[in-house]
């Protein structure tokens, strides 16, 4: 187990290369703007976010980081820019293929939003609903085996196999994180976003759901999480961008993060 | 005390007013409560010596139905068959509004409704039948089908549909939004929301609330055979036009029964599965 401070230099942005799909940008945002009412929240914010890279995005309240990341997903609609994901423009989609091509960019919550009286595996098996039919899945027993073996392997892949039959709020905060992301990988996207995937955890697990999220990248996925703490962004990412008022303040990799940036970034935050 | 030391500059505390807008409002409304109360007592034709006045009819009602007439081919048997049934009606008014409650109350419910109008549709039908008491009903189903169970078990179901609808719709509208959010965001559909994340999460209120229901049908069957829709409260009716008070006593005996142990059943069921 790592300590808290003093171990960044350990775990430094590497070189992308030598990674699965390294390089390729999955996620690309470009000049995203949203109000709500008279509040402006983006104001032209861009961003890449590449197979194989963990990027923090770190900010003040109501800086902008969760709205960026719910347009992309489709939980806010923006009111102008552009979200490409996996190379293909979704704002001005409609119909199946926005469903389709939105279902490569994942989400977890801070709020891990787990369906608390279902077993961790029929949790995980959710994630997979968007390709089976609605007949093969009005009941929990109609799943298609390849689904259900599907789900056993993601659980497995967070390391929560054995607790697959546990209704999810038995659980502890950090593993139910864990089965939402694995019900994130049964979505079998290439983006995986986490709105604040550890403000509700223990340092302990917040620090297993972070290195879990660093080895999915590294597995190929582009993860983007939104972080409030410096330090584990400084940890686990490969870059960092701060956010400030709606727009991209710096994008820097970890060792550039120094503490007149974190002070300048949390310095202003806003009245509303 | 060196903690509270350090706060002796802190701001004063909020004045504490005895005399104010809200105390005043306050004021007003419990003397507009107690006029109410006044006017009520007079209306009603509340008297306290009326009551003593009638106190000896009362008397002689008692003197009446005390001992119960516990006959068993005569009477008791008679009031256990007519619990029997009156529990047979509350069976089948419950059981068969179900999928009609179940129906209105997912489009009936703002988070499950398709769209307002639809929403709005099935609010004003729950609320029309919620406003109907099932005695209304009752009378209006004796009147076209005659006597006996069978209009009851109908009275029943409308009503019950009502306020079952109700109850649903307001269990749907509290389920937690994460979690249906989260599966929206995972691609699935409005009915897979439904099954998947609406479904485990309302289950328990749902069978809790049915039970609930039962045994309120089950009391409200009583007073449907009052107005001549089958069960007990039809032979209670009859002891009353004949002046059988021992009768009436065992037949209320009877219900008494019935009640304590359809409640203690259903309240039994309700705590295992909560």
């Amino acid at each position: 187990m790592k300590t808290a401070t003093g171990t960044f230099a350990g775990v430094r942005a590497q070189p992308l290369d030598g990674r699965r799909g390294a390089g390729e940008v999955a996620l690309q945002i470009r000049d995203l703007r949203k109000s709500f009412g008279s509040r402006l929240v983006l104001d032209g914010v861009g961003l890449d976010v590449g197979r194989g890279e963990l990027v923090a995005l770190l900010g003040a309240n109501g800086s902008g980081k969760s709205t960026a990341l719910r347009c992309v997903v489709g939980l806010v609609e923006p009111d102008a820019g552009s979200v490409r994901i996996a190379g293909k423009e979704v704002i001005g989609l409609s119909g199946a293929e926005l469903t389709a091509t939105r279902r490569e960019a994942a989400m977890i919550f801070q709020h891990i939003h787990l369906v608390r009286r279902s077993s961790a595996f029929d949790n995980v098996c959710c994630g997979a609903l968007g390709r089976v039919h609605p007949s093969r899945s009005l009941l929990r027993t109609l799943l298609p085996a390849d689904i259900r073996a599907e789900a056993m392997v993601c659980l497995d892949r967070v390391g929560l196999a054995d607790r697959a039959a546990d209704r999810a709020s038995r659980l502890s905060g950090g593993q139910q994180q864990r089965v939402a992301i694995a019900r994130a990988l049964c979505q079998r996207p290439s983006i995986l976003l986490a709105d604040e995937p550890v403000s509700a955890l223990d340092p302990a697990a917040a620090e297993r759901v972070l290195s879990l999220l660093r080895q999915l990248a590294r597995d190929g996925l582009a993860v983007a999480a939104v972080l409030h703490q410096p330090d584990l962004a400084r940890r686990y990412a490969d870059r960092i961008v701060g956010l400030q008022d709606g727009r991209l303040v710096f994008d820097v990799r970890p060792e550039e993060l120094d503490e007149d940036r974190i002070a300048a970034l949390y310095a202003t935050e806003r009245q509303t | 005390m060196t903690i509270l030391e350090a706060s002796a500059h802190a701001l004063p505390p909020p004045r504490a007013r005895l005399w104010s807008w809200r105390f005043l409002c306050i004021a007003l409304a419990l003397g507009a409560l107690a006029a109410a109360h006044v006017l009520a007592w007079r209306e009603t034709e509340m008297s306290v010596s009326t009551l003593v006045e009638g106190w000896h009819g009362m008397v002689d009602f008692f003197d009446q139905a005390v001992p119960p007439d516990l006959r068993w081919d005569e009477v008791l048997r008679p009031a256990l068959d007519g619990a029997r049934v009156t529990l047979y009606i509350a069976l089948l008014g419950t059981t068969l509004s179900i999928p009609v409650a179940l129906l209105l109350a997912v489009l009936g419910a703002r988070t499950t409704a398709p769209n307002t109008l639809v929403y709005q549709a099935s609010r004003s039908l729950l609320s029309f039948l919620r406003a109907v008491p099932e005695i209304v009903f009752a009378l209006v189903f004796v009147t076209a089908v005659g006597l006996g169970p069978f209009p009851g078990v109908l009275a029943l179901l409308l009503h019950n549909v009502g306020v079952m609808g109700k109850l649903w719709s307001e269990a749907i509208e509290e389920v937690e939004p994460g979690p249906i959010e989260a599966l929206r965001v995972a691609g699935a559909r409005r009915s897979q929301v439904v099954t998947h994340a609406i479904v485990p999460a309302v289950a328990p209120q749902f069978i809790g609330l049915l039970l609930y229901r039962f045994d309120v049908n089950v009391r409200s069957s009583l007073v449907l055979g009052l107005v001549g829709a089958g069960g007990i409260g039809f032979l209670i009716n009859q002891s009353i036009r004949l002046f059988r008070f021992d009768e009436m006593l065992t037949q209320i005996l009877v219900i008494l029964a019935l009640v304590v142990v359809v409640d203690n059943v259903s309240a039994l069921i309700r705590k295992r599965i909560a």
